[in-house]
């Protein structure tokens, strides 16, 4: 391997160079198979882990964010729009749009809400998803109110329509790429700044970090990332309806990246992988899939702190450890 | 004149239902630092406990009521003795064990009782009528029993020893520990008194709104509002604030109809939060 090769490797971070290889992997799926379940599956995990990297950007600065559902909607509902009002169906200007839009409402509700620190921040994030989901309901004429948006014309990349199940698994893949790049660039270039916000605010400031702007900053691209995440979603379930976008399922989308792990950008989806299966799986239990999913949480939460990742990490390293004084060991003995 | 007397009748009901709801959950923020999510879940867990019981045991209502919040107490305790204690200083641990619990037992309760609403019915029917003034007798009722309860909790939080320790607790915990006090018995009973209040709210009020498997998560979301409105663990901002949302949640239910009134009330919030970010009475929220 050549030195540049091995000094980019660095800089990037070998987590985020396995989320983007990983999820790159996954356009082989459509290849592969046309199982439905394979391709529900897919875009299932897929959307979850977009959100989830939206959850571990403000994480990065220890602000638990329940604004997800919010910027969800506002990039799946700009994409119904653009397609039903508009016309659209260009999937690189409506991802754009779908990325920048929510992205300029962040700016705002980021200048309100980013005041606040700690579980403050965390009620308040919650409160606006509730706003939103009943501004859903009472804007019917933009939104269409209780019955959602139907009927939006299919995609088109470079002019090929992206109308069936494969292509949209295609698109789904796509978007999560594009949002796992965004969010390990941010989380890369500014890791220094977001470690020093998490650890102490009150010094970064003192020592001269502008703590206001970094928090923006992620906020922001938290909200564009989100957006991407519902832009999936609805293009997935054919319609907008504000059902998809509960408050409630902000707590998922962190549960994702919590029993993930929340240190690392692989936690987000390694968490969305095991957790979005393991429904899947317990939905075979019906009513009780809920408790197992339930139970799942719980356990990983009193057996593996860390989550999943910070967890096989741990033990890598403890193996490593136990390794390095028997190699010494042996090195002494050696004659 | 009569219909706004009777709507601020009506919201002094509701100020008390959610008074004892914001009560149990800003207790459990004040004194552990812990965010409930499944505060939602107890109260649903109350009503269910309450019909079972009137429905299955014949119990009469008021002892129906009794057994919910006890139980609900019970089970708040073991879950925070045998659960919660173990990752009690990690906010976003806990927040998640909660978070299961509450899964846990809404689906335990859909798994029992189904998705239908049980035809649970308060025991007391009738309108008390005082010239053109018209009020439900069960509404007379839940704030009976509700202004009782948070007169209650005020004289446990603020006239006992075990009170004395809660509030020493949530102050600094290492000095009270110094002095003898003993987290591992007073957060379980804190967590236990604060989820029986939502027990018994849920067994109180489900027969006169509705119960169902979900209505924990409405709940919920007024038990936000009301502690971000109130200032985080403060119990007089958050009883301030919970009768104020009854309040505005009557009037606007009335005069504007539909789901205006709760977007009206997220957005009184929100305009609280602009002009006072820490809530009404709240000193340091936002350094929580």
């Amino acid at each position: 391997m050549s030195t540049s090769l091995t000094t980019l490797l660095r800089k990037a971070g070998a987590a985020e160079i396995a989320v983007i290889v990983i999820i790159a992997a996954a356009f082989a799926v459509p290849v592969l198979t046309a199982n439905p379940l394979a391709y529900s599956l897919t875009n299932q995990i897929l959307i979850a882990a977009t959100a989830s990297f939206s959850v571990y950007i403000m994480l990065r600065m220890n602000l638990m964010t329940f604004a997800v559902p919010t910027f969800m909607a506002i990039g799946g509902y700009t994409s119904a729009i653009c397609g039903l009002n508009y016309g659209m169906t260009d999937v690189i200007v409506i991802g754009l749009l779908c990325f920048f839009i929510p992205a300029l409402f962040a700016l705002p509700i980021g200048a309100l809400v980013l005041r606040l620190r700690g579980v403050y921040f965390v009620l308040v994030t919650f409160v606006l998803t509730e706003i939103t989901q009943l501004l859903l309901f009472e804007t019917p004429t933009l939104t269409g109110g209780s019955n959602g948006l139907i009927g939006m014309p299919a995609l088109t990349f470079f002019g090929v329509s992206l109308a069936d199940n494969r292509a949209v698994v295609q698109t789904t893949i796509g978007l999560a790429l594009v949002a796992a790049i965004v969010t390990a660039v941010v989380t890369r270039v500014f890791r220094q700044q977001f470690a020093g916000i998490e650890e102490n605010e009150m010094l970064s400031q003192s020592l001269g970090l502008v703590v206001w702007h970094y928090k923006a900053f992620g906020f922001v691209i938290a909200g564009g990332v989100s957006g991407l995440a519902g832009f999936a979603l609805v293009n997935m379930l054919l319609t907008a309806h504000p059902t998809s976008f509960a408050p409630l399922s902000s707590v998922n989308f962190i549960a994702y990246a919590f029993i993930g792990g929340q240190a690392s950008i692989l936690g987000p989806l390694v968490g969305a992988g095991v957790l979005v299966w393991a429904a899947e799986l317990f939905s075979l239990r019906g009513e009780y899939s809920q408790m197992l999913f339930g139970l799942l949480i719980v356990v990983v939460v009193l057996s593996a702190r860390a989550g999943i990742v910070g967890t096989l990490f741990n033990l890598a390293t403890l193996m490593k450890g136990r390794n390095q004084p028997l190699r010494l060991a042996a090195t002494e003995e050696r004659p | 004149m009569e219909g706004i007397i009777s709507t601020g009748l009506i919201g002094i009901s509701l100020g008390g239902q959610y008074a004892l709801l914001a009560l149990g959950f800003t207790l459990i923020f004040g004194i552990l630092g812990v965010v409930n999510f499944a505060h939602g879940g107890f109260y649903v867990l109350g009503g269910y406990v309450a019909y079972s019981a009137v429905q299955f045991l014949g119990l009469p209502y008021a002892l129906a009521v009794a057994l919910a919040a006890a139980s609900t107490a019970v089970l708040g305790f073991l879950f925070e003795r045998l659960l919660l204690e173990r990752v009690i200083d990690d906010h976003l641990a806990t927040l998640m064990l909660t978070l299961g619990l509450y899964l846990m037992m809404s689906s335990g309760i859909l798994a029992t009782f189904g998705p239908e609403s049980p035809a649970f019915d308060f025991p007391l029917q009738g309108v008390l009528r005082a010239g053109r003034l018209y009020l439900p007798l069960e509404n007379i009722v839940v704030i009976g029993v509700c202004l009782t309860a948070i007169v209650l909790v005020y004289l446990v939080i603020y006239k006992t020893d075990f009170g004395r320790a809660l509030r020493a607790l949530a102050d600094d915990r290492r000095v009270a520990m110094a002095q003898g006090m003993r987290p591992t018995l007073l957060f379980p009973l804190a967590f236990a008194l604060a989820t029986g209040l939502a027990g018994l709210t849920g067994a109180l009020v489900t027969p006169i709104l509705s119960l169902a498997p979900h209505v924990g998560d409405p709940v919920l979301a007024i038990s936000f509002l009301v502690v971000i409105l109130g200032g985080l663990g403060s119990i007089a901002g958050a009883t301030i604030a919970a009768f104020a949302v009854g309040m505005v949640e009557a009037y606007s239910a009335v005069y504007l109809g539909g789901s205006k009134g709760a977007l009206l009330l997220f957005v009184v919030v929100l305009i609280v939060l602009v002009i006072r970010p820490s809530g009404l009475m709240g000193q340091t929220a936002r350094e929580a």
